[in-house]
């Protein structure tokens, strides 16, 4: 077991060399697309402000309530931007290429290679603004979260990395089957937007969707109660259950795909 | 001499007009291969959905301004429609082709290579269309007295309004495309743009709602012209005659983008024949 | 080593018809095809050889070699590789193999080979010391130490698949497949990997898999062949015997110290080939003595070669017509 976790130890650092060299060489593209990510930040907070000039709450949260949620679906795009997205993109370009099949000939498991594949360490950026956004705001309430608070939310923050990185891991399986799978990727990434607001902002159907079917209820909404103590205890225990059940469906539907997979013509 | 400039602009146009039927044609049957790669990229464009979300929640307690619950949902059922049937990719086809050097592919073609992406971007509107129509349905639903059914002034406004857009947004694309043949980051500077509009486009917040030195900037700036306004004329939020005075302005923008597209052009595609693709 | 029987490979392929309208009828009711890549195909090969596979495009050559390679599941059938079952991918059997596409690379393409070697060895968990000697007996072997690091996109085609093959090599497979490894390389390339490949085996006895288009690769390396068109196995055994088989006969080029006699060519042997300085003569092996000793006494001679006709003709006609085992080809 211990000599398992030491060679996977010493995979991953090879893979982030990879990433950081690459980095390194195309260091302007990254700089910019990590300014860029910074100035969207600011962007998306327009409307926020906005509201919050004229109203004191919406949907029952304050301005700083809601920038906690806004800062929190922050560092979860920063972590999706940063760690998971460009790995499962390089990976979809290899099944276009047919390159993938050299990743399953190497003796180690499918799915690690393909996730660790490529990194951006220039999300750093707008992942320190963006903490930086839910710092200010837990100060703005002079709220401290206690340690239960505190873990639980960073717990179920855990569950939403865990939930995002599976929602991917559910994309590149299809495209598995259906190759074009670019577009499909926007689609995430759009619907994902919305979890930048309170899920009690949207109401009746939209809402069951969000919370079930999409869970992006869990992924920001949740932490962000749990850390400001609005989250029951039992809740929060469901929704990381919940999680994990995800992650383990999605990781089963991988293997199946990858079962099935038939590799483009050479 | 000036007969044979003439004669051969007219023959330039004679071809060009032989030509671009059968480019819509191609432009709509590579559509239709393509029919559910497009569909997903409409379904992505739902962010004015989510604000609509957001701006009703809003409202719950009360008005902002002008814009009840009702008056939001029109605006963002507006700008969704507004949105998709303007829209284009133009902008990463000509970054794509520009890198792996087709472009020039289309420069041993006798009619210029805005032509044939044009036709292709518009062959795709018969498809937007439907798919906004029952958009439009809903939209006059909730917002039927506001809308511009009965008054053909009004409707013919709309219209213009919304091909200014169409064209506009076109013809931004095509200059920032373009820039791909100096810069390695063209997509960059888009995406600049695109922030830009999200504010001050009304997209993310309806102009009238935002501070007034914000709404004043957006006036006398583009990005109003391709989004904003076209919807404000269309759920009736303006008069007749300011409508038709920024028409006049959205088009005067579309004027100064075709010359600064054509000028671009001349001088990138000149350089790009000298380099090779 | 390698032991395959009745494998076959079915694939179900929707086809769909063109038009709008077929569009939309096929999201109810789609038609399915049954695409027959391999059909009952049975081998066996022992270590240490050097087989061919040849084939027409599409013949399920590829298909094979994916599916010895573990990346295909076989739909019926019975196939090992040095005792492994290979879609089951275990680690043993992963270290064991290796495969290279010709038309596909592993090398990063934005960092140098280099980078690949080092992700190759930490995949494959190769000790430091053990994997830098192979890779400087590789990269020495195949003359590669000025490109390590240089980014592969910069590289030739030819300089690339020597990096490629570099990289495949570095945890000592003990079977190569080698999937049209010499596309799209000039000549003397061609020749420079096909002497390291011959070299390679000898000295390491690794069982090597070719498949090529290029005879001239399966000529030189490959003393067995196996033929696959359409998914069926029609012959596996030397090539040689295979050419002697088809065509049974040998060609003379004859080159002319001047312009021969009219008619004075037809009577020695069927004439493929003619111009007014040289002509090239088809003729039994049994009568190419008599051909020779002919032509020498009745036409201006300056010089004169015997050959087999050329392999790309041979297969040509081989995978065109019928199978030899029913019935043969007679040549025309």
């Amino acid at each position: 077991m211990n000599q398992i976790f030491r060679r996977y130890a010493r995979l991953f650092s090879v893979q982030l060399r990879t990433s950081f060299t690459l980095a390194v060489q195309y260091r302007f593209d990254f700089f910019i697309e990590g300014l860029l990510a910074l100035l969207w930040l600011g962007i998306t907070l327009v409307p926020l402000m906005v509201v919050f000039a004229r109203r004191a709450t919406v949907a029952g949260w304050s301005y700083p309530e809601a920038l906690v949620v806004v800062g929190l679906f922050s560092v979860l795009k920063a972590v999706l931007d940063g760690a998971i997205t460009p790995s499962l993109n390089h990976v979809v370009d290899g099944i276009r290429k047919g390159t993938l099949d050299f990743i399953l000939l190497k003796p180690a498991d499918a799915q690690f290679l393909v996730s660790t594949a490529r990194f951006d360490p220039w999300r750093i950026l707008d992942l320190f603004g963006s903490i930086a956004i839910v710092l200010y705001a837990l100060r703005r309430l002079h709220h401290v979260p206690s340690v239960l608070e505190a873990l639980s939310g960073c717990a179920l923050f855990s569950v939403a990395i865990l939930l995002i990185y599976s929602l991917w891991i559910l994309v590149v399986s299809l495209s598995f089957r259906v190759v074009k799978v670019d577009n499909l990727s926007y689609l995430f990434m759009s619907i994902f937007d919305a979890g930048r607001w309170p899920i009690h902002v949207f109401k009746g159907a939209l809402r069951v969707l969000f919370t079930v079917v999409f869970p992006l209820a869990l992924m920001t909404t949740y932490p962000a109660q749990a850390l400001l103590g609005h989250l029951s205890l039992a809740h929060a225990l469901l929704a990381g259950a919940g999680g994990l059940l995800f992650a383990g469906c999605a990781r089963w539907i991988w293997q199946r795909s990858l079962h099935a997979y038939t590799s483009a013509s050479s | 001499m000036r007969r044979m400039w003439a004669s051969r602009a007219l023959s330039g146009v004679r071809r060009l007009l032989r030509a671009y039927p059968s480019l819509l044609r191609v432009g709509l049957a590579d559509m239709l291969a393509y029919r559910a790669e497009f569909l997903v990229w409409i379904l992505s464009m739902n962010m004015p959905l989510v604000m609509m979300a957001l701006w009703t929640a809003v409202a719950a307690d009360g008005p902002m301004g002008r814009f009840g619950q009702r008056e939001f949902v029109a605006y963002y059922l507006g700008m969704l429609i507004v949105r998709i049937l303007t829209g284009s990719w133009l902008v990463w086809e000509l970054t794509m082709e520009i890198r792996r050097g087709t472009l020039a592919i289309r420069l041993l073609r006798p009619i210029h290579p805005l032509w044939a992406f044009s036709a292709m971007q518009l062959a795709a509107v018969p498809m937007r269309a439907l798919v906004i129509s029952p958009l439009v349905v809903v939209l006059y639903w909730v917002a039927g007295a506001r809308l511009p059914m009965h008054d053909p002034e009004r409707l013919a406004i709309v219209f213009a309004s919304i091909a200014g857009a169409w064209l506009l947004l076109f013809l931004v694309m095509a200059i920032v495309g373009m820039l791909a043949a100096y810069i390695e980051s063209a997509l960059s500077v888009f995406d600049l743009w695109l922030g830009a509009q999200a504010i001050l486009s009304g997209f993310l917040v309806p102009l009238e709602l935002m501070p007034a030195w914000v709404a004043r900037l957006a006036r006398v700036l583009p990005f109003r012209y391709i989004l904003g306004f076209p919807v404000e004329t269309l759920i009736g939020l303006e008069s007749k005659t300011v409508a038709l005075r920024e028409l006049g302005i959205q088009w005067l923008f579309v004027a100064t983008a075709l010359a600064m597209t054509l000028l671009l052009w001349r001088k990138a595609l000149r350089r790009f024949a000298a380099f090779g693709g | 080593m390698i032991h395959v029987s009745s494998l076959s490979k079915i694939y179900r392929v929707h086809r769909r018809p063109p038009g709008v309208w077929a569009a939309v009828r096929s999201l109810v009711h789609r038609n399915y095809e049954n695409v027959h890549a391999l059909a009952e195909v049975s081998f066996h090969i022992e270590p240490g050889e050097r087989v061919g596979f040849l084939g027409p495009n599409g013949a399920g050559k590829t298909t094979a070699l994916k599916i010895l390679s573990g990346l295909l599941y076989p739909t019926s059938g019975k196939v090992t590789v040095g005792g492994f079952v290979p879609h089951e991918r275990r680690v043993e059997f992963l270290r064991t193999i290796t495969l290279v596409m010709g038309q596909k690379q592993q090398l990063m393409w934005d960092l140098p080979p280099s980078e690949t070697f080092a992700m190759n060895r930490a995949l494959f968990d190769l000790p430091k010391r053990e994997a830098d000697a192979v890779q400087n007996e590789l990269v020495e072997l195949l003359q590669v130490g000025p490109l390590l690091g240089k980014p592969s996109r910069q590289l030739s085609l030819g300089e690339r698949m020597k990096c490629e093959l570099v990289a495949a090599l570095l945890h000592r497979p003990k079977v190569l497949f080698l999937d049209e490894p010499t596309i799209g390389l000039d000549v003397s390339m061609q020749a420079q990997l096909r002497d390291f490949i011959r070299r390679h085996n000898e000295a390491t006895g690794a069982t090597i898999l070719l498949t090529s288009h290029y005879m001239a690769d399966v000529a030189a390396l490959c003393p067995r062949v196996v033929v696959i068109d359409k998914g069926h196995l029609i012959y596996d055994g030397d090539l040689k015997t295979l050419a002697r088989r088809i065509r049974p006969e040998k060609r003379i080029t004859l080159h002319f110290a001047s312009v021969p006699a009219p008619g004075s060519l037809d009577r020695l042997g069927n004439c493929v080939a003619r111009s007014d300085s040289q002509a090239t003569l088809s003729v039994p092996a049994a009568q190419v003595t008599d051909a020779v000793r002919a032509a020498l006494e009745q036409l201006p001679i300056a010089d004169i070669s015997v050959e087999d006709p050329p392999l790309e003709e041979i297969m040509r006609e081989f995978l065109g017509g019928e199978r030899p085992d029913s019935g043969g080809k007679t040549p025309t």
